[in-house]
């Protein structure tokens, strides 16, 4: 049997728009690899992050406000697949308020969550930063995920003289960022009563300025009234600025450069992801995709061109002129 | 209905449509008369038919294309269950095992017999949401209540992890009140306290926990896990040992939890089984009609498109495959006597000679 129609284009358009209408039904989804994260998120809340010295929406906001506000805007732009997880730090060491938990599925409650954070949360007062962020890191290294710690890196007790104590983990397992937060110019650290009251600032008698509790420094001896026995550190009046909040970023830095993490200035543009996705351990994930979008666009372009081409050979079409020639 | 487009840039191509209404996928053939073809229902009924199978093709297609899909939406249920704020204490003594020692592999830390049984209960409890608090120095809010089942369960392993100093129950208590305080829908509302110990509540906490337990009254279950050689809950004092909430805490808890005039059970647990019996107790306990969200989830419409687009390019081809060729089909087929339509031509032609010549 002979088919004229064959001979026609708009039979195969019309075959054309039917396989690849079949296909858009029958290959819809294809796999494809994509990046997800595990970040286990650790907040400063020792009292230096209640500093008012950055801004929220224009307003002068307090630094812990910023970096939750940071938080929930970094959650918001993690891929879904990644998880999250949420400690605070102060004193010596990370607390686990909930582990890693997958951020699109429990958006809201993780969302929710942050805002709750606060600095009455601490049980002491310490900030030993760096133990804060070593055991933040062994945290995330357990639970195999990356780590945004966000600080002002304000070590109170200051470090004794003889420096960092050596990093025990294995720089580069655990990988993510340290977050500098505060402003560059130095302000007054705020004072608060046993109640949780606002009165006031420290002075610089009030705080710590150096690090007594080590060996004394070895210029110790040049001194004034320096005595072996009586007065290892000498007697004059130190000043370090430790009763000053300002952001430590040459510190925090340092602990990045021994930790293996990368550091990070929490400035304008609050979401981390980026930052992050780059300094993270990706974990690869198989998501389905569907692309019948593809071979159905085609399907229809193929359609449209036939009954286009209908509409070209109705205006051209001979059958008129012998019409109007009889 | 429910009905949304993914992309709905599509409708601005509706007009697309038109086109098959007009034109027709068969070809435009020249015939010199149709003053001698009757008029013929069935072929103007599988003309139109064919135009609207057109027309359907391409709004089919651009629907499936336009992702679409009947939306999803929660809609409220009546089930049974609660509302239960887990008060989870991290002191560290929650990391040694009932026997007071370091956990071992063979015998599990406290916290972690709990985060086995207290997942287990999450899990059974379809309807309920959570809420979750810590305290230990301080009290501190993990979760919000919420209906996330995965936030909870990490915020319940975390437990595990090494704990804080003290067992500030009080600020703890008012802590997982507010928390039921913030919470707006009516529900029945239970206060899970997980604890391996008690402290001295200071009156002023006291005053202030009973009223806020007033102004939202609440079911409060006391899982005590008991410690070997440590106090009971409802052992009274030994002799020579004063009867103080300072020497005894967790008597005084209890007596305290007693007093506050609201449905409360306390458990004690001195082993990983008691502790399973107490979590079944509370499961048969908590089960008032509760309201809750139940998310339908969308459906996507777009296959179901792409099969109606399918069908009727089908019979689009089936059509155009059944086309002739007037002009040159009858002579084609004229040695194999093939179609009606030549023959019909054969016809004409001769009676248009026969006429032409009788001119």
């Amino acid at each position: 049997m002979r088919l004229p129609a064959l001979k026609d284009p708009r039979t195969w358009l019309a075959a054309g728009a039917l396989l690849l209408t079949l296909l858009a039904i029958f290959v819809p989804r294809i796999m494809l690899q994509r990046d997800a994260y595990d970040v286990m998120f650790v907040v400063d809340i020792t009292t230096s992050m209640n500093t008012r010295d950055v801004k929220l929406a224009g307003e002068p906001a307090s630094r812990l406000d910023v970096a939750k506000a940071s938080i929930q805007d970094t959650l918001a732009q993690l891929p879904c697949g990644s998880k999250a997880g949420l400690g605070v730090f102060t004193e010596r060491r990370t607390f686990v308020l909930y582990e890693p938990v997958e951020v699109c599925a429990n958006f809201s409650a993780l969302h929710d969550s942050i805002p709750h954070i606060h600095w009455r949360m601490g049980w002491q007062g310490d900030s030993f930063v760096s133990k804060g962020l070593f055991s933040a890191l062994s945290i995330a290294h357990s639970d195999k995920a990356d780590l945004i710690f966000i600080t002002d890196g304000h070590e109170l007790p200051p470090l004794p003289y003889s420096g960092l104590e050596p990093y025990e983990g294995k720089p580069g397992d655990v990988g993510g960022l340290v977050v500098g937060i505060g402003s560059h110019t130095s302000s007054r650290l705020l004072k608060y009563d046993a109640d949780g009251r606002e009165i006031g600032v420290y002075s610089m008698q009030d705080i710590p300025q150096e690090n007594r509790a080590g060996p004394p420094p070895p210029d110790a001896e040049s001194r004034p009234g320096y005595h072996p026995k009586w007065a290892p550190f000498g007697n004059a009046i130190v000043n370090n600025k430790e009763h000053l909040a300002i952001v430590r970023e040459e510190y925090l830095k340092k602990l990045a450069g021994v930790t293996g993490l990368t550091y990070a200035y929490l400035g304008d543009d609050r979401s981390l992801a980026n930052e992050f996705t780059k300094a993270a351990h990706a974990r690869s994930l198989e998501r389905s995709v569907d692309v019948s979008i593809i071979p159905g666009s085609l399907a229809l372009a193929l359609l449209t061109l036939l009954y286009g081409i209908a509409a070209v050979s109705a205006f051209r079409s001979p059958i008129r002129s012998v019409h109007n020639s009889t | 209905m429910n009905l949304a487009l993914t992309y709905p840039w599509v409708l601005a191509l509706i007009p697309l449509a038109l086109l098959p209404l007009t034109f027709a996928i068969q070809r435009r053939q020249g015939y010199p008369s149709l003053a001698g073809v009757e008029p013929d229902g069935l072929s103007r009924a599988v003309d139109i038919g064919l135009h609207l199978l057109g027309a359907l093709a391409i709004l089919s297609l651009l629907a499936a294309i336009g992702g679409l899909h009947l939306k999803g939406q929660t809609v409220e249920r009546v089930g049974e269950g609660s509302h239960v704020v887990l008060l989870l204490d991290r002191s560290s003594s929650m990391d040694e095992t009932f026997a007071g020692k370091q956990a071992t592999e063979t015998e599990a830390s406290k916290s972690s017999v709990a985060r086995e049984l207290m997942r287990e209960f999450i899990n059974r409890r379809d309807h309920d949401r959570f809420g979750v608090a810590a305290f230990s120095t301080m009290a501190m809010p993990v979760l919000p209540i919420t209906s996330h089942k995965d936030a909870v369960l990490g915020a319940v392993d975390a437990i595990t992890r090494p704990g804080l100093a003290y067992t500030n129950v009080g600020q703890g208590l008012a802590l997982a009140l507010s928390m039921h305080e913030a919470d707006p829908t009516a529900a029945s509302r239970a206060i899970l306290l997980v604890s391996d110990g008690a402290a001295v509540i200071d009156r002023r906490v006291q005053e202030r926990l009973r009223e806020q337990i007033a102004k939202r009254p609440v079911n409060l279950y006391w899982l005590y896990l008991r410690t070997a050689g440590a106090p009971g809950i409802f052992d009274p004092p030994r002799e020579g040992v004063p009867d103080t909430p300072q020497a005894m805490p967790e008597r005084h808890l209890n007596l305290f939890f007693q007093s506050l005039k609201v449905p409360y059970r306390a458990f004690e647990a001195e082993n990983p089984e008691a502790i399973a019996d107490a979590i079944e107790e509370i499961d048969k306990l908590e089960r008032n009609p509760i309201r809750y969200q139940e998310r339908i989830p969308e459906i996507d419409l777009s296959d179901l498109a792409y099969g109606i687009a399918a069908g009727t390019l089908l019979l689009l081809l089936l059509a155009k495959l059944a086309e002739v060729r007037l002009e040159t089909g009858g002579a084609l087929t004229r040695s194999k006597a093939g179609s009606t339509v030549a023959a019909a031509r054969q016809a004409t032609d001769n009676e248009t000679k026969r006429l032409k010549e009788a001119a």
